[in-house]
């Protein structure tokens, strides 16, 4: 086990810094940052648009560009903004916003999926399997904003007419400048209620593909000789199906479960947008792509892709939680 | 369903994470200013555009729509532009208004500031802060004992002087070396001395490079306006900005006890849904037709309203093209365009107040607009265009294009990619211009504003007309670079061409301190810039503030001053 996690370390520091050039290549041969100076009136004397080209090291050949940033972050430092705001500083604190609006949603999907997707396999073809089908491909089929926004709309709405007064909202983390004035359960009343909106939206989108395959699984499972097995030794069904069923069918939900995990680090980019949250995939968008910034974008490329290798190690881990023939390996 | 014990830990773990996560949240303090400040309520401004890396304007990464919303209101400023874009001086800084004279061929302004203006940590307001507003801005050679970082030296760079004197150092008198027309430009914003200057000039560079970066905030929190920024009141996770009443302003005091700036981007469904759920109190979207609609349907508990701003659009035509070369052919385009069509199907769709723009230099609403086009262009013109192009020695085809020596009069306009008011406004042309045998061919150049290395930029010239748009401004200094001759270096002036009668009235105008003459001499360019032909103005953009109707005193300026000009005088009804 020791050396297989190195293994794959090995190889996916590899990985890294092949997609680091690669993207390095693209946004060297894409970016213009200095196109927004050519838009002001009047324009900026060449000699300080050299100056800003010299300071961005524009100048420099393309591999002599690429090798200043890799040693830089290996010493962790990500370089700078084209604005000058060290890249390293802003990459944690936008780590922390997609992290919290991601979290619970991520822990709520996942029992969900798991629910639904037994009780599916369970009852296959019972009006209860219908039901979950059906919600599980409308939730796939729903575009995240719109989803978002009908949420927004209705449950936002809905909620707070209820109770005549703000309990749920749609922008932000909190009601800015509440924690100047308020402390305590109000404070913490305010931001759950900020929260549930984007839970919810990213909960029912995640959970409705992942109890599909969590539903498929299972029932691979119960037709297995092994079931039957355990069932003939007089085991009760409800035992069988959670010790034996469920502990094996829950090896590729691991698999689903940990690439989407460490994609989302890299940013839930509608949910961010529409719920005005300034997490990572708003920092690729509008402050990499947006503004030209190739220090950015690698540094946000290097962050969430840490994040997918790091949770594909914690599913090979937990492959050997679940099945036991792998630890003896 | 019954969890195993590992199962059961691995979901308390996450659960533990989430709540530690969590906790980082937030990200300003509770013992933050806000109360016992004077002012009461709070306001929500929901800023569309992208948070600032840093609020120091003199720099490129503070010079940003962001950073004057949260400053404007906080550091000082000597002129301000009004809604109605004029330009006026600021009777809480200043004690009188400034003067100007022509002292032997020399501009002398002379500035006498408010005896009670003070920085809010008591020093008071002096000469002292506009010489070294001056200071900073003076020069980016660093031979020079200037600073690299400085984006913009135009007007800093032609003052000689700038001296103390009168009753405690309160009477500047700014001498220059060569005139400046838009001298009631500069120190709009100037900076505390006492708390930046420094001997050593590469000290100095290093804090004007430096800047404020927006986690640190304005230097020592200082500010010499109704509000101040806090350091501890700006949540850069969150990407707000609070702002409270100064209490050492000695003006009107700011009604209201915080003004919150927060970043909530360009999407229309977050602004509409935000107002309406009371979480957002005063937003300045980019104006889109369906979002104006929406904002319709929140009345009477949410206003709107549509303000025709600077930012102007034009074509350029570009002279160095076979076909553009002629001057008939330019004027036959223009002549065969039906700008009021183009008016009423774009911009004429958000308010009925919508005209065609008939000057380069002002914009309809702007008090030194004239109408300067010729009667010829003022509405659709098919003959004299078609009477124009015939006398060119084109003949009018089979296929109702005109030709001359085997090249088709087919002009392509380009413009930038995904703009639906650019490509409507060239959908509509094209019809309008078949009509007079021109056949125009819509372009979406995604390079249009890229450097000289792209063949088909505006830099580089590989393009025949160009649609884009040009922001007006009370200070006419900025128009020289787009119309002077291109001998002088290209500059902005696309369409490659001027004359010496342009350039002289242009020189004169940059160098003309009275604001009366200067706007004469901008309306005369304008009139010989209709005689050459090269650009062709079209439309004013629209802008749009909405805000909860409890919130009172709430306009909009168009002009970079920006819709905080007056959030002093906002105030919120319960």
């Amino acid at each position: 086990m020791f050396f297989f996690t190195v293994r794959r370390i090995i190889a996916s520091v590899l990985v890294l810094i092949a997609s680091s050039f690669l993207v390095f290549a693209l946004c060297a041969a894409s970016f213009d940052p200095l196109a927004k100076f050519r838009q002001r009136q009047p324009p900026p004397t060449q000699e300080y648009l050299d100056g800003v080209r010299e300071q961005l090291g524009l100048n420099e050949p393309f591999l002599v560009r690429y090798w200043h940033w890799l040693t830089g972050v290996l010493r962790g430092d990500f370089g700078e903004t084209i604005g000058g705001t060290p890249v390293t500083d802003q990459l944690g604190g936008r780590l922390l916003v997609t992290g919290r609006m991601i979290l619970l949603a991520i822990i709520i999907a996942v029992l969900l999926a798991v629910i639904v997707g037994v009780i599916g396999a369970v009852r296959q073809y019972k009006p209860s399997d219908y039901a979950f089908t059906f919600l599980a491909y409308v939730l796939i089929a729903l575009p995240t904003f719109w989803f978002a926004a009908i949420l927004k709309e209705f449950v936002a709405g809905g909620v707070n007419d209820l109770f005549g007064q703000q309990v749920l909202y749609t922008i932000g983390e909190e009601t800015p400048g509440l924690s100047l004035y308020a402390s305590g359960w109000e404070l913490w009343s305010d931001r759950i209620g900020h929260l549930v909106l984007p839970t919810i939206s990213l909960a029912l989108l995640s959970f409705a593909s992942w109890s599909r395959f969590q539903r498929s699984a299972m029932l691979d499972v119960l037709g297995s000789d092994y079931m039957r097995l355990a069932r003939a030794k007089g085991l009760p069904y409800r035992r069988v199906v959670m010790k034996h069923g469920l502990r094996n069918a829950l090896i590729p939900l691991t698999t689903v479960v940990a690439l989407g995990i460490g994609t989302l680090f890299g940013g839930a980019v509608i949910t961010e947008q529409v719920f005005v949250w300034h997490g990572m995939g708003e920092y690729l968008l509008q402050n990499g792509i947006g503004q030209n910034d190739i220090n950015v974008v690698l540094g946000w490329l290097l962050v969430s892709a840490v994040f997918v290798v790091l949770f594909n190690l914690v599913a090979d881990v937990l492959y050997a939680v679940l099945d036991p023939r792998i630890r003896l390996a | 369903m019954k969890l195993s014990k590992r199962g059961s830990a691995l979901v308390a773990t996450g659960i533990a994470g989430a709540m530690v996560l969590s906790a980082c949240g937030g990200g300003s303090s509770s013992d933050g200013g806000g109360s016992g400040e004077g002012g009461s309520g709070q306001v929500v401004f929901g800023e569309p555009t992208a948070f600032p890396e840093n609020i120091y304007p003199f720099i490129s990464a503070g010079n940003s729509t962001a950073t004057q919303t949260i400053i404007g209101r906080v550091l000082p400023s000597a002129f301000n532009v009004s809604p109605d874009f004029s330009v006026t001086w600021d009777e809480n800084i200043l004690a009188s208004e400034p003067t100007l004279e022509d002292n032997g061929g020399q501009q002398v302004n002379t500035y006498e500031i408010n005896p009670d203006a003070v920085w809010s940590d008591g020093t008071p307001i002096t000469a002292d802060d506009f010489a070294f507003t001056w200071k900073a801005n003076r020069s980016a050679d660093p031979a020079d004992g200037g600073c690299e970082a400085v984006l913009s030296t135009n007007g800093y760079a032609n003052i000689a002087s700038v001296e103390g004197g009168g009753d405690d150092n309160k009477t500047v008198t700014v001498t220059y070396t060569e005139p400046y027309a838009d001298w009631q430009s500069l120190f709009s914003t100037f900076l505390p001395a006492h708390l930046m200057d420094n001997e050593d000039p590469t000290a100095l560079c290093e804090t004007i490079s430096n800047g404020f970066p927006i986690a640190d905030g304005i230097i020592d929190d200082i500010s010499a306006g109704p509000f101040q920024v806090k350091k501890e009141n700006i949540d850069v996770g969150g990407q707000i900005v609070i702002l409270t009443p100064n209490p050492e302003w000695w003006g009107e005091p700011a009604k209201l006890a915080r003004l919150v700036i927060q970043n909530v981007g360009n999407d229309p469904t977050t602004t509409v849904q935000g107002l309406q759920n009371q979480e957002l109190g005063v937003v300045y979207p980019q104006p889109q037709l369906d979002l104006v609609d929406q904002l319709d349907g929140l009345e009477p508990g949410v206003e709107n309203k549509i303000t025709f701003g600077l930012t102007f659009e034009h074509l350029d035509f570009n002279t160095t093209d076979p076909i553009l070369s002629s001057l008939p052919v330019r004027q036959a385009f223009a002549m065969a365009l039906d700008r009021q069509e183009i008016v009423d199907q774009t911009v004429g769709q958000f308010s009925s107040d919508a005209q065609v723009l008939d000057n380069r230099l002002y914009v309809n609403n702007q008090p030194e607009y004239q109408d300067n086009a010729p009667d010829e262009y003022k509405s659709q013109n098919t003959a004299q265009a078609k009477q124009l192009l015939e006398g060119d020695g084109w003949v009018l085809g089979a296929d109702g294009i005109y030709a001359k020596g085997g090249q088709r009069l087919s002009i392509r306009i380009d413009t930038t990619a995904n703009n639906p008011l650019r490509q409507t406004t060239i959908e509509v042309m094209i019809p309008q211009l078949k009509e007079a045998g021109i056949e125009a061919t819509f372009n979406a150049n995604p390079d249009i504003f890229a450097d000289v290395d792209k063949p088909t930029s505006l830099v580089a010239g590989g393009f025949q007309a160009a649609l884009f748009a040009w922001v007006s401004t009370p200070f006419v200094s900025s128009n020289q670079s787009i119309y002077y001759s291109p001998e002088n270096g290209l500059g902005q002036n696309y369409s490659r061409i001027g004359t010496p009668e342009i350039d002289q009235l242009l020189s004169q105008m940059v160098s003309e301190p009275d604001p009366d003459k200067a706007a004469d001499l901008a309306n005369q360019v304008d009139q010989a810039l209709w005689a050459q032909m090269a650009t062709l103005p079209l439309y004013q953009k629209p802008t749009l503030i909405a805000y909860q109707s409890s919130i009172s005193n709430v306009e909009d300026n168009a002009s970079q001053t920006g819709p905080l000009w007056n959030a002093e005088t906002w105030a919120v009804s319960s």
